[in-house]
């Protein structure tokens, strides 16, 4: 038997809402309110009931993409990472540290936050690093 | 405390015996509690009481996955009604559980307004006097307010909802595959406040099969007493077919026999 | 939050989330709380039934105005008039805190003249608000014991967004409204984790928890901190509005987007596409092909909220774990790993970490509002920041017993007309927002099926009367244009919005709402004036 539940915060809005999230025999479920969190107490919006939901969608991306003369074609890492870092050094020597933006997101951890405007400021020295939470 | 741990001593003999998959209970780490589903005895030690969680549902799911296997469950009065309600309509096999049976104290069950704070086989705790309907909040109103002050307060209470579905997804009764909630020719779509329909509805489907869990109303949002409308329903039925809920998995609902099999006395 | 920090040192919500509730007086504006904070418009009713009082101040007719002891509904885009004459009637009648005032603020005199120039006829005569209704609103909100004002995209997103801001400040001074539990000044954040983004130096002036890119100190610590040989920039860079209007010029040339859609979320989309399209190189790190990602040379296959560890800080600064559930599908990764990666590729030193555990350490040696938070710690605790060392708790509600800054100052601001008016053209005002429904450019939310079946379709809320007037019946397509745009988009017919005024969601790619918003900036803040830009509205066909 294979279920377990792990505790998360719900991804969409600023309220910040606890949620276990269950797992049985591998598959993801509804997500359980967590009754001990302080500022959800027990309960969730709409969004976070239905906050498993998109995880599962046949949409999600599963491979990096490269753009060709005929639209997008499947790739390996490496050739997807080379082709970034080729494009955006050679951008960078030839225009500038500030012909390069980075934008940073409120849908992603504080880490890869930190990562990213940690890549733009030390790796490409810009300070062109911004994110939507003004819209 | 003490009543936990005779409910993890139990929980461990079921497990050495290795007749169940596991034992599905909550868990207490880093200070929040959870379902879990304990499948070796070396984890045993966080399992905890409190705060309740439905687990019908979850047992639910998990027989379903796992069909050849058994499940055990720790199961208080409202768990185990729920179960046997989830038993009528054929969403669980009775005889694959083995229920661990806790029951409430005496604040717990004034606190839900149960009326039957315990379950049929009491593995832990000593049994206290249910809540007996005219003793609830729920009867007080009915008899000291009129039909326009009552019809005011819930006019109010539902203007409050978010149309989160919590209700209905907490809920172990509720579990049609088709929720007539969702149907655009009851209820209007993407509206918040949803229409008194929304509630209405609810209130039916549940009528013959509400345990009284409270989990609902733990559940809202926005602080709808549901289950006392609910326990209104539950009485009624008990007066017209004196039909109790979720005590016996033979004794079939009134309202869906048939005339020919059963007639209804009372109408 | 520029306004706020100018004011109090700090632009983060004042209170915690669950102070709110005991709030004796809740003035809400420019918030459509129930939909878009759901779980803080929760703690709102829920104060209401303990018979707390609400102000409501919104143009349209939201859910929370039903429960609202005062619900004023101004013209779109005059929010500084009717704070201003809150502020001078509150003068005027000596409601004031003067002991508050004197201990702890600055600059009172200059904001008592200029609040003088907003009695309540010149008042009633900009926003409508009726004079009499101004007063009880100033009655309630200043003769409370404490009063929390809680406002969102409705008050930053105009030209005079962070004059909104600073008046909202001005007015909780006024009144020792901040710096006391369930009393203080709340902006809501909208997304899960903007509050973290923005903490965590993803903005162009910052470094991690507000350090300035200006100061050489600061520079120096990180520099020190991460191994670099040559020095960080100093001249802070360019907004993301700034950046489409640099791309479009040609001086952005390569961009780095990770999970972001500016096509959908950032004002005039058919520009902000023009200008993406004219980079030479645009990769973008997403978990669907989103309409951004859709123009990118290179898409990178990042994680779900599931599928990665980490934390997020929600918008009343608590900081809280995410974990990883399940693996990310096929080869998609991490997101966390994935820049990791393209650093070493580059040649970034100090890249290696072997979890976010580690990366949080770093970032928190560096940061002194995160400075006593590790891991282990929010394990066990609830950590609200500021919180400095080990034995710091963290702190629930911000300036207790002084300002970040020191001490509040007062900054008089005047009221200005929006950047666009209606006129004959475009004789209707458009507002934008989001719906209990959706979230953001609805990329994770129209994926949903339970999301998606309760609205799976943009519209445009248009006035019964309005609609009368032009024709159009419940359900019609008609068109809205503006001066950048036009969409086509079904009429929902509702007195939710004031007569003259249209209200479009944001989260529809197929009529998106921000092919008409205006790229008009505010000066300080640089959010655009999404919240008032003059549309038209016509039918389809005029039988
Ligand atoms: S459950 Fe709803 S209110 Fe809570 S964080 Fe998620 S979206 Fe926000
Ligand atoms: S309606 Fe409420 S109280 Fe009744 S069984 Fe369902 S969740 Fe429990
Ligand atoms: S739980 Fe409450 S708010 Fe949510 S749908 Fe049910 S009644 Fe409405």
């Amino acid at each position: 038997m294979d279920y377990r539940t792990v505790l998360t915060t719900c991804p969409y809005c600023g309220s910040g809402c606890g949620m276990y999230l269950p797992v049985l025999n591998g598959k993801l479920g509804e997500p359980i309110p967590a009754k001990t969190h302080p500022l959800s107490q027990g309960r969730l919006c709409i969004k976070g009931w239905s906050a498993h939901e998109h995880v599962a969608s046949h949409d999600r991306l599963t491979k990096p993409l490269v753009k060709t003369g005929s639209g997008f074609k499947e790739t390996t890492w490496d050739e997807a990472l080379d082709l970034v870092v080729t494009r955006l050094l050679e951008l960078r020597d030839r225009h500038g540290p500030d012909s390069l933006a980075f934008l940073v997101s409120a849908k992603c951890t504080n880490e890869e936050n930190y990562l990213q405007q940690k890549l733009a400021r030390a790796v490409f020295g810009t300070n062109n690093v911004d994110h939507c939470a003004r819209l | 405390m003490k009543v936990s741990k005779e409910v993890r001593d139990i929980a461990e003999e079921i497990l050495r015996q290795g007749q169940v998959g596991g034992v599905l209970g909550l868990s207490s780490e880093h200070g929040h509690v959870g379902p879990h589903l304990f499948s070796s005895t070396d984890d045993l030690g966080t399992l905890v009481l409190e705060p309740r969680y439905m687990l019908a549902k979850v047992c639910r799911m998990i027989l379903a996955d796992f069909p050849g296997e058994r499940l055990g469950v720790v199961a208080r009065g409202c768990d185990e009604r729920a179960l046997i309600e989830m038993a009528k309509l054929g969403q669980v096999d009775l005889s694959r559980l083995d229920l661990i049976g806790v029951a409430c104290s005496e604040a717990q069950a004034r606190e839900c307004a149960c009326p039957h704070p315990y379950p049929r086989r009491i593995d832990v705790g000593e049994p206290v006097q249910g809540v007996a309907f005219a003793d609830t909040e729920c009867a007080q109103q009915a008899s000291e307010q009129d039909l326009v002050a009552r019809q005011a307060f819930w006019t109010h209470a539902f203007s409050r909802c978010i149309k989160c579905y919590g209700c209905r997804n907490v809920c172990p009764v509720c579990i049609c595959a088709e929720c007539s909630l969702e149907d655009a020719s009851w209820v209007a779509r993407g509206k918040i406040s949803p229409e008194i329909s929304f509630h209405l509805i609810r209130a039916f489907h549940v009528a013959d099969k509400c345990v009284g869990c409270g989990a609902c109303d733990a559940a809202c949002p926005v602080d709808i007493p549901l289950t006392r409308l609910y326990a209104q329903m539950r009485e009624k039925m008990k007066e017209m077919f004196g039909y109790e809920i979720g005590l016996d998995v033979t004794n079939k609902s009134p309202l869906t026999t048939t005339l020919e099999e059963a007639p209804l006395h009372g109408l | 939050m520029a306004g706020l920090a100018t004011a109090f040192g700090s632009g983060a919500m004042t209170n915690s989330i669950p102070e709110i509730e005991d709030a004796e007086c809740i003035l809400v504006t420019g918030s459509n709380t129930t939909e878009n904070h759901p779980m803080i418009g929760s703690r709102i009713l829920r104060a209401k039934e303990k018979g707390k009082k609400l102000i409501v101040v919104e143009p349209r007719r939201i859910h929370l105005a039903q429960f609202a002891d005062i619900h004023a509904r101004p013209r779109l885009g005059t929010d500084l008039a009717w704070i201003n004459g809150l502020i001078n009637i509150i003068f005027a009648e000596g409601w004031e805190d003067a002991e508050y005032i004197a201990a702890r603020t600055e600059g009172v005199e200059r904001l008592r003249e200029k609040v003088a120039e907003y009695p309540p006829e010149r008042v009633e005569a900009i926003t409508g608000i009726d004079r009499e209704m101004l007063h009880e609103m100033a009655r309630l909100y200043a003769t409370a014991d404490r009063a929390a004002i809680v406002y969102a995209m409705g008050i930053t997103q105009h030209t005079g967004g962070t004059d909104n801001v600073l008046a909202l400040a001005n007015l909780a001074m006024v009144t020792g409204n901040v710096g006391k539990r369930s009393a203080g000044v709340n902006p809501l954040r909208g997304q899960n984790n903007v509050q973290g983004a923005c903490d965590m130096g993803g903005l162009p002036n910052v470094l991690t928890g507000y350090q300035s890119v200006t100061d050489p100190a600061v520079r120096k610590k990180f520099e020190q901190a991460w191994g670099l040989r040559s020095g960080l920039p100093a001249k802070p860079g360019l907004t993301v509005v700034e950046m489409a209007n640099a791309a479009a010029e040609g001086a952005i040339k390569g961009m780095y987007v990770m999970a972001e859609n500016p096509i959908l979320s950032d004002p005039d989309a058919n520009h902000t596409r023009e200008a993406l399209e004219n980079l030479e190189f645009l990769v973008v790190q997403d978990i669907f092909l989103t309409e951004t990602a859709q123009l990118a040379d290179v898409v990178l296959p990042g994680s779900s909220f599931v599928e990665r560890d980490g934390t997020v800080t929600s918008t009343d600064r608590s900081v809280q774990r995410m974990r990883k559930v399940i693996d990310p599908p096929g080869e998609a990764r991490a997101d966390w790993e994935i820049i990791c990666e393209i650093a070493r590729r580059c040649g970034g030193q100090g890249f290696r970490y072997a979890s976010p555990g580690d990366v949080f350490a770093e970032m928190a040696r560096l940061t002194p509002i995160y400075g006593g938070m590790s891991y282990e710690r929010l394990e066990n605790e609830w950590l609200r920041w500021p919180c400095r060392s080990a034995d710091d708790p963290g702190t629930e509600f911000m300036h207790k017993d002084r300002f970040s800054r020191g001490k509040g100052v007062f900054t008089p601001v005047d009221y200005r007309e929006p950047a666009e008016e209606p006129d004959e053209a475009y004789p209707f005002m458009l507002t934008t927002g989001r719906i209990m429904f959706h979230y953001h450019t609805g990329a994770q939310t129209r994926r949903s099926p339970s999301l998606e079946r309760e609205v799976s379709e943009n519209y445009v809320e248009l006035n019964p009367q309005d609609a009368h007037g032009l024709g159009v019946h419940p359900g019609e397509l008609i068109a809205v244009a503006s001066r950048r745009g036009s969409i086509q988009v079904k009429a929902a017919l509702t007195p939710t919005v004031p007569k003259g005024v249209v209200f479009i969601p944001f989260h529809f790619a197929e009529s998106a709402a921000n092919a008409l918003t205006n790229r008009a900036l505010d000066p300080v803040s640089k959010i655009p004036e999404f919240k008032v830009c003059a549309v038209s509205v016509a039918r389809l066909v005029t039988l």
